[in-house]
């Protein structure tokens, strides 16, 4: 029998996922070796600072990036017609050929090609061909690289969505977020470390379970932040408390709890909790403030898109996402499509008219994000990553119209900025864009590849639960995708 | 490895060694770049597998004889041709694909190529690099078999000490505090342990005339507690139906109770309530636990099945189903294994789940173990294929059949004729807009949940609007009658087997579904057998096989040493905050070892003496002065048992999510506690919780008032929305199972206890409440401060109070309702109302 020890946890970590989260003072004590303690007792007297669990860590190495900007595109975008050129499809339009497909519609060997809708050009130095869905994303390809030969475990909507967060099919398990803030904790304590902004149609399938923490404590899941009005759910004090009276009630309260403690000295939770009412407070100032695009130039509403209706949603998001890894949110996840069929990118009936709203939708937006972040210099530290839970099939899904069933054997997403390699292309799918052929990739090495940017090694990232150091890439591990790294 | 053929290996190294390296010498620069970047990447990358005794495709990359003699392909390295070296190659993917987890890094691939390059430079000194293989899986043998928890439990004596107080529990602990030099801390106050009191046993707390009442009766003249006194306090809160609330609360977060699916549709389980109640209505009756267990597992195999044994088995039944899983072979095996996670953890604190892809790393369960358990449920059938049909099929069935047949009958009729009228309806709208619904659609409307948002979107077009509102009314109609079969028709959620074709069990090779292995038979874990299991042959006519229950008797056995440890541990946990096992889910290698051994078989001898009473548990428990002491600080313990191992005193507590609202309801007079059982309720979610789900509001209902401010139990758990208060306060986790909740403290919170919709209008009432109760403001700060501590405040908190009150008013031209509302909220935000001494 051998002895172990904590498993590269600290002893804190150790007994909080050995599950002592019940037992207080027997955390409290341990917290107390890591020099905790001390500090908690000097917040008791409410001059200095609380340990946030958000606090910020060190990473594993010297990180390229500081922050993710995750851009979802739920539903799942056909790589065929935005970034993976086809040309030999052309053409072939309602030809019937053997291709094996497996979407929601089950097994197929054979189907009838759907000729992809949009005109591919060139741009940037690299060359990359890019179809007309994205004219003005187009004008960024060489801060991008392409990924085309992703693949996922699963073509349904639920166990992919799951998989593409969370890394595994089953509900339940701790999402990139909130691994991320697990790992690195946030620098900004006012503000939440991960946040999540949905489309306005409603949110994904399975809701929150994909911005939950799982098996982790709530402290690392996501806040979901609206663009209008309260940006977090009860934010705003009441309105008659607004001038001066919820500070005068914090401080009577914190009178009491002040003479509650002083009998209980030793117990660091009691003064966490008096410190959690001074940080909810600085977040009421701080959050409204974050969200004041009314502070952004004329010049950038502009560049957003603000002033055109067709994207000005997401436009508004993106500028969001900006101001909030301006202060330091550590991850920010935009949902682009939302509620069911055509709501999203879950083209199944007409092809057309789905990417070309979405799309719309995104284009500028995406293209101001990016051209911005650059501007300010951001861009070298914040990773951007855009995609779906698949791609789709460059077979009809129907006897009639142009839908696309789901497609998990080979899609495309991208990522840019935070250390990856800009203007190259990486893997490729067969020459109809049914499957990945080259470099095929899994989304555990998406996963990797955003953990690595940040500084932390995906195969040593692990939480304990369940009898087992559960890791985001699964138990075997899996590597950064290193072509994509500059 | 025999003497021979160590001897056949040194020659063939040492020749190898002597003739392809004739250039054996290397520069300071090139060892140093060895030593700092060369050994930390094979390290790290390669001697996982490639090192040790027996390593993969027996390849040593710890020495460099051993790379350059290589392994089955032969050669690692060849220093004539490095190009073409295999470990070159396989590093660019080019041969083998090295490491198999995903390419190293450029930068990396470089490093070793151009230490390849170099000719291996290698320091004269270092024979190997020293590299520590992870432990293997440990075997069962003798040894492991000694492990603690394997062994039979028995009565252990009580040790003599000085002040042996009220019980053996009692003996137990003082005896260690003595060795430690440590003193017991003093009994806690009498109105503190009559609220800590209430809320272990209710998580309720008492009337401010019940503590005055109970107070006086648990002290005694000398200043401490009379035993007689607190004893019939323990029966009587045992003797309250809010009893089975409270611990049927902590057995549900064991079994990841939860009332709908997840994934996309995240449907509602039929009829899962009854489990709940039948939970709840076990505690109360202080069923014999090895019957609790029995039920649960095999309800429906023991000889008489009863309803109650029937609704039982929806143990099966509770947790996540994807209804269109990608790999369905993989989703069978999947929903196994959280059966065998829950069970082997919840019953028998082993995680024999990890066994499931390899042998336990850290226990000695063999992978084939794990399948021998699978055995046990090979044969439920799944929870459904697909569709609400499917479900009822493979998990619902009637229970209750009705005792008079004619009033039956007509009752019986009557549903069915308004079901089909309410049927008859919806098609004839449905047939109008059938031709127009898009293929998806038309997939889409086999769903129950879709149906009304599909035809809502013709309104306008093919159908006017009266017709829609019909649809509407119809359809919630139908789903009302559905809801209400007539009395005696009572179905319930359960387990059930096919037993038509009963197949063999394999193990599957790493886990994978499609790479099945050895056959094997139902068998308990290996490391403690004997018994062995011995399954019965199938019955003419019989509707399960018979396996579960074999499981189930061997689990609620006397013999099982885990069983009643496990429990009595969980019962200790729920009571002190924490277990004496402090991994109350896992009593394996990797568990931590008890503070109180003895103690704990002391314990768990004394549970199966009742007949597996817990109620008896808790009365031996809460009389013990283990129990009754104070949370208060001790410098000179706190200094020597920080931790509190050795329990000087007694630990401090945070509400739980449910008794945080629960508690805030009663205070303000609220809580509607003496409805009990039944089907959930929906509490008020703000839209903008609902605004995450694909359909904003869908699957969550309207409550009644008098619903809505019931007892949290009864709040119908969404796995994908739930009730934004008890998330926060960290309800259990709903996917798994939950031994321990997190007490985590966050912003987040705070914003929700002091601005959310819900904490303004409790506030509100509770100022209502107030006025209706007394008459001057400091008897209403005295009133709302008793209620919520449990105490008579000092006239310095009421004072405050008052002050505060004062400032509002003058200073921010609050109205008196509205200052004595925000003194409400206050109160509700206090730390001593969330904490128990």
């Amino acid at each position: 029998m051998t002895t172990r020890n904590f498993c590269g946890r600290t002893r804190r970590e150790f007994l909080w996922q050995a599950g002592a989260g019940f037992t207080g003072l027997a955390l409290t004590s341990m917290l107390d070796q890591d020099g905790f303690l001390a500090q908690q007792s000097v917040a008791a007297d409410g001059a200095a600072d609380w340990e946030n669990p958000l606090a910020p860590k060190e990473p594993h190495f010297a990180p390229r990036a500081k922050n993710v900007i995750f851009f979802y595109c739920y539903g799942g975008p056909s790589h065929i017609d935005t970034f993976d050129y086809k040309p030999t499809m052309y053409g072939m339009d309602g030809k019937t050929i053997d291709v094996k497909t497996f979407g929601r519609g089950g097994h197929k060997n054979q189907g009838r090609i759907v000729e992809p809708r949009w005109k591919f050009n060139q741009y940037g130095e690299c060359g990359k061909w890019v179809s007309d869905l994205f004219p003005n994303l187009a004008t960024c390809v060489d801060d991008i690289a392409f990924l085309h030969s992703m693949t996922a475990d699963s073509p349904i909507h639920g166990s992919a969505m799951l998989m593409m967060n969370s890394g595994r099919v089953l509900s339940g398990h701790p999402c990139l977020g909130s691994w991320v803030n697990y790992g690195l904790g946030s620098e900004n304590q006012d503000l939440p470390g991960f946040v999540v902004m949905l489309d306005p149609r409603g949110g994904p399938i399975s809701g929150s379970k994909n911005w939950s923490s799982g098996y982790m404590p709530a402290t690392y899941q996501a806040t979901v932040m609206r663009s209008q009005g309260d940006p977090i759910l009860d934010l705003s004090p009441p309105e008659e408390l607004a001038n001066g009276g919820q500070r005068r009630l914090l401080d009577t309260l914190a009178e009491y709890n002040q003479q509650h403690l002083a009998a209980r000295q030793d117990n660091s939770n009691l003064a966490a909790r008096i410190a959690s009412y001074e940080l909810a407070y600085r977040m009421q100032s701080e959050a409204p403030e974050a969200v004041d695009i009314s502070q952004e130039t004329a010049a950038t509403q502009e560049l957003y898109g603000l002033n055109d209706p067709k994207c000005s949603t997401v436009g508004r998001q993106c500028l969001l996402a900006r101001r909030m890894i301006e202060r330091g949110v550590r991850m920010v996840q935009i949902y682009s499509g939302g509620a069911h069929n055509d709501d999203n990118w879950d083209a199944h009936g007409d092809l057309e008219n789905n990417h070309n709203l979405h799309a719309g939708e995104t284009d500028k937006p995406l293209a101001a994000l990016l051209k911005d972040l650059k501007q300010r210099d951001m861009l070298k530290d914040t990773l951007i990553v855009w995609g779906g839970e698949f791609g789709r099939q460059p077979t009809a899904e129907y006897a009639k119209g142009s839908g696309r069933d789901h497609n998990s054997y080979g899609f495309t997403m991208w990522m840019a900025g935070g250390g990856i390699k800009g203007g190259t292309s990486v893997g490729t799918t067969d020459e109809i864009g049914s499957r990945a052929v080259d470099d095929k990739f899994h989304v555990k090495h998406l996963h990797a590849t955003i953990l690595h940017q940040l500084g932390l090694n995906p195969y040593k990232l692990s939480y304990f639960f369940g009898g087992l150091d559960n890791k985001l890439v699964g138990v075997e591990g899996a590597s950064p995708i290193w072509k994509a790294i500059a | 490895m025999s003497r021979a053929i160590l001897c056949l290996f040194f020659v063939i190294a040492t020749s190898v060694f002597a003739c392809a390296d004739d250039a054996a010498t290397f520069s300071d620069d090139q060892i140093a770049f060895f030593k700092a970047d060369v050994v930390e990447l094979l390290t790290n990358n390669c001697l996982k597998c490639h090192a040790g005794e027996s390593p993969k495709g027996e390849l040593d990359l710890t020495t460099r004889a051993g790379i350059l003699k290589g392994g089955e392909s032969g050669p690692a390295v060849d220093l004539k041709n490095h190009a073409d070296s295999h470990l070159i190659t396989a590093i660019n993917f080019e041969s083998f694909e090295m490491p198999p987890t995903g390419q190293m890094s450029p930068a990396q691939i470089k490093t070793l190529t151009t230490w390849v390059e170099m000719g291996l430079p290698w320091p004269k000194d270092l024979h190997e690099i020293e590299f520590e293989l992870e432990a293997g899986p440990p075997p069962v043998n003798d040894e492991t078999k000694t492990f603690w928890s394997f062994q039979r439990v028995q009565l252990p004596s009580v040790p003599q000490v000085a002040d042996a107080a009220n019980n053996a529990i009692d003996a137990f602990i003082r005896h260690r505090l003595t060795d430690a030099g440590l003193h017991p801390s003093p009994s806690a106050r009498p109105r503190e342990l009559v609220r800590r009191m209430h809320y272990d046993l209710l998580g309720l707390p008492p009337e401010p005339a019940d503590v005055e009442r109970w107070a006086a009766k648990i002290s005694s003249a000398d200043g401490g507690l009379n035993q007689s006194g607190v004893a019939e306090l323990v029966d009587h809160l045992l003797a309250s139906p809010h009893y089975g609330e409270q611990w049927g609360r902590h057995w549900l977060d064991l079994v990841r109770y939860a009332e709908t699916n997840s994934y996309e549709r995240d449907g509602a389980k039929p009829h899962v309530w009854r489990y709940r109640d039948y939970v709840i209505q076990s505690f109360n009756d202080d069923k014999p636990y090895d019957l609790f267990i029995t039920e649960q597992l095999a309800g429906d195999e023991i000889r008489e099945p009863t309803p109650d044994s029937i609704i039982a088995t929806a143990y099966y039944r509770l947790g996540r189903w994807d209804d269109e899983p990608a790999d369905p072979k993989l989703a069978f095996y999947d929903e196994i294994d959280d059966i065998i996670t829950t069970t082997s953890q919840t019953f028998l604190g082993l995680t024999v789940n990890c066994a499931r892809c390899h042998d336990h790393k850290i226990d000695p369960i063999p992978q084939r173990d794990y399948y021998r358990m699978v055995a046990f449920f090979k044969n439920v059938r799944r929870y459904g294929t697909r569709g609400n049909a499917s479900v009822l099929d493979a998990s619902v069935t009637a229970i209750n059949r009705p005792a008079d047949p004619g009033i039956y009958r007509t009752a019986l009729t009557r549903y069915e004729n308004d079901t089909k009228d309410a049927e008859r309806h919806l098609k004839k709208i449905e047939e109008l807009i059938w031709d127009d619904l898009q293929d998806v659609e038309k997939e889409d409307f086999q769903f129950d949940m879709n149906r009304v948002p599909i035809v809502a979107k013709r309104e306008g077009t093919i159908l006017k609007a009266p017709q829609v509102k019909t649809y509407r009314k119809q359809f919630s109609r139908l789903q009302q009658l559905k809801a209400n079969k007539p009395s005696g028709l009572a179905d319930a959620l359960c387990v059930k087997e096919d037993v038509r074709n009963i197949g063999p069990t394999h193990i599957l090779t790493r886990g994978n579904p499609h790479a099945e292995a050895a056959e094997v038979t139902p068998g308990f874990p290996t490391v403690l057998s004997p018994p062995e299991a011995v399954i019965p042959d199938l019955p003419e006519g019989a509707s399960s096989s018979g396996r579960r229950k074999v499981l189930a008797e061997w689990i609620a056995s006397a013999a099982n040493p885990l069983t009643a440890r496990v429990m009595v541990n969980r019962i200790w946990q729920y009571h002190f905050g924490r277990g004496i096992v402090r991994t109350s889910s896992d009593f394996g290698f990797q568990g931590s070892r008890p503070t109180h051994p003895q103690l704990l078989d002391w314990l768990a001898a004394k549970f199966v003496e009742s007949g597996w009473s817990v109620k008896d548990i808790h009365r031996l428990i809460m009389s013990s002065a283990a129990y009754q002491m104070s949370s208060r600080p001790n410098k000179q313990s706190y200094d020597v048992d920080p931790t509190n191992d050795l329990f000087w005193r007694f630990d401090m507590r945070r509400l739980s999510a449910e008794e945080i609202r629960d508690s805030l309801l009663w205070a303000n007079g609220s809580l509607n506690a003496a409805k009990m059982f039944g089907p959930s309720i929906y509490t008020d979610i703000p839209a903008a919780v609902k605004a995450g789900q694909s359909r904003p509001g869908s699957g969550w209902g309207n409550s009644s008032p008098e619903d809505k401010v019931r007892r949290s139990i009864y709040i119908h758990v969404k796995r994908s929305l739930l009730d934004p208060l008890i998330e926060s306060f960290d309800f259990a986790d709903t996917d798994q199972t939950c031994p321990v909740r997190f007490v985590t403290t966050q912003p987040t919170q705070a914003l929700g206890m002091m601005n959310s919709d819900f904490i303004q209008q409790q506030s509100e009432i509770f100022a209502r409440l107030l006025q209706e109760k007394a008459d001057s403001t400091e008897e209403q700060v005295t009133l709302a401060l008793q209620r919520v501590v449990q105490r008579q405040p000092t006239p310095d908190e009421v004072a405050r109070g008052l002050k505060l009150i004062e400032t509002l008013k003058t200073e921010q031209n609050l109205n008196d309702d509205q200052a004595r509302k925000y003194f409400c909220l206050l109160a509700l935000n206090l730390n001593e109302f969330m904490y128990l001494d």
